[in-house]
């Protein structure tokens, strides 16, 4: 049995009614500001920065233990490391001598189309504190804030895909919602057809289901589903998963598709803060002034400045 | 009682701390559903134990700094834990000659009046949270309580 050691059993509780209707006021008086006016962003800024030794404090360990390793890591660690990174990047550059004509080729389509779909513009790699925020919701602490120029809404990506978006600002960090949560939905499209639709998260963070497309959609396992761009505020043609399988029940209109998410929604440990640059609003040049050079078009894009409050890249 | 106030916000406010920091430190997915609700049952320990050193004061700030950390809703758990801090309080001499198993099954039921005014509050602010393992929370506290409460009592001899 527990003991206490409390030996004042008079059993008085001086106004402890009254102090409690007082404090529950108080938090029900908050939860209506909250909620219904949003006039407590400062508040919860403040307190968040109060906060912020807490959260480094526990995160330190882990960022303790990775530094750590990487420090005591051998020679012949390192060498294979590099190695590896090095072949990574000779295929990414392989990749990429293609990216810059199809880039500028498919900014010459936009313009055709006058197409205003957003082109991200620059990244921010942010590092997710090691931090439970609350086991029923999918949410991360990322260690980039208000200072950061980070913005609600703004698109969150990993080196897999898309990662999430964020939902709250505070100074020093941001709290980022993973589109595998059960409350959040991305506008997406089949990479193979152009079938547009909507992921929208479960819960789980290896799962996402696309439940507004009908049963004889055109749609199979193995597909890729890439950000349509839809709606503006994440960059289109990212990809955000591949369907897992497709359960077809003719008795039902709807058809129930599984996604895999395409990021490493439960192991990244760096993402990146995307600023979108929405395409100019000015008329896209005449189809004959399109034979312009594409790198120096695709140059000319890139040092077009931010939208928005962004920082220097 | 009275004199010895000063000398109990010391480990009242460490306990609390270090409670906090359990609550948010990462675990394996598999066993962060088992993770008892530290900080609710350190809340609950010094409300039944020095209800006068500030109990409720306590489960109201605690409340707010998970609202905080979680990032919900303002008041939502300084209302929940403020609330069942006064049952508690008020359950205090009855508790104290408890048998373990009945403290820890009124550990439950505060729990579970907690968990219920958090679900209740989710639901009313529009975001509500449905998963079946919110519901297991109160089990897994009402189990860890002999060894939270065994750990603090031993702490206060010191």
């Amino acid at each position: 049995m527990v003991a206490f050691r409390n030996t004042d059993t008079s059993g008085r509780t001086s106004g402890l009614l009254l102090r409690c209707v007082l404090y529950c006021l108080l938090a029900l008086g908050l939860i209506i500001t909250d909620k219904r006016y949003d006039h407590l962003g400062d508040i919860r800024r403040f307190l968040s920065v109060v906060a912020y030794p807490l959260e480094v404090v526990v995160a330190s360990p882990f960022q303790g233990w990775d530094w750590f390793r990487e420090s005591v890591s051998t020679r012949e660690t390192l060498q294979a490391d590099k190695q590896k990174l090095e072949a990574a990047l000779r295929v990414a550059n392989f990749k990429l001598q293609r990216y810059e004509a199809l880039e500028a080729e498919s900014q010459r389509l936009r313009a055709l189309r006058t197409n205003t779909a957003a082109v991200a513009s620059h990244f921010l790699i942010g590092n997710i504190m090691h931090l439970d925020l609350d086991a029923f919701r999918q949410r991360v602490l990322v260690d980039k804030g208000a200072h950061d120029g980070v913005f609600v809404g703004q698109a969150v990506l990993d080196s897999g895909g898309v990662f999430g978006q964020v939902a709250r600002v505070e100074q020093l960090t941001s709290e980022v919602i993973l589109i595998s949560d059960p409350t959040h939905e991305i506008p997406v499209q089949v990479n193979r057809n152009g079938l547009r639709t909507i992921a929208v998260g479960t819960g789980d963070s290896h799962l996402l289901k696309l439940p507004y497309l009908p049963t004889s959609a055109d749609i199979i396992a193995g597909d890729l589903l890439v950000t349509s761009g839809l709606g503006g505020g994440f960059p289109a043609g990212y990809p955000v998963g591949t369907v897992a399988e497709v359960k077809r029940d003719p008795a039902q209109s709807l058809a129930d598709v599984d996604v895999r998410p395409a990021a490493a929604l439960d192991r990244t440990s760096e993402v990146m803060f995307v600023w979108l640059n929405v395409a100019d609003d000015t008329p896209a040049p005449a189809p004959a002034a399109a034979p312009a050079p594409p790198p120096a078009r695709a140059t000319a894009r890139n040092e077009a400045p931010a939208h928005g409050a962004a920082p220097p890249p | 009682m009275m004199r010895d106030d000063p000398v109990r916000r010391v480990p009242m406010a460490l306990s609390a701390l270090v409670a906090l920091a359990l609550a948010v430190v990462p675990l394996p997915a598999a066993i962060d559903a088992f993770r008892p609700d530290f900080l609710v049952l350190v809340v609950f320990y010094w409300s039944i134990e020095s209800p006068r050193a500030g109990g409720l004061a306590l489960a109201f700030f605690a409340g707010l700094t998970l609202d905080v950390v979680r990032g919900v809703v303002l008041g939502q758990h300084a209302l929940a834990l403020t609330l069942m801090a006064a049952w508690a309080t008020h359950l205090r001499l009855r508790l104290r000659v408890f048998s373990t198993l009945s403290q820890s099954l009124t550990i439950f039921a505060l729990l579970t009046g907690y968990q219920f005014i958090l679900f209740w509050i989710d639901g009313a602010t529009g975001n509500p949270v449905t998963t079946f393992s919110r519901w297991l929370a109160p089990v897994i506290g009402a189990i860890f309580w002999p060894l939270i409460a065994g750990v603090l009592s031993r702490l206060h001899d010191r």
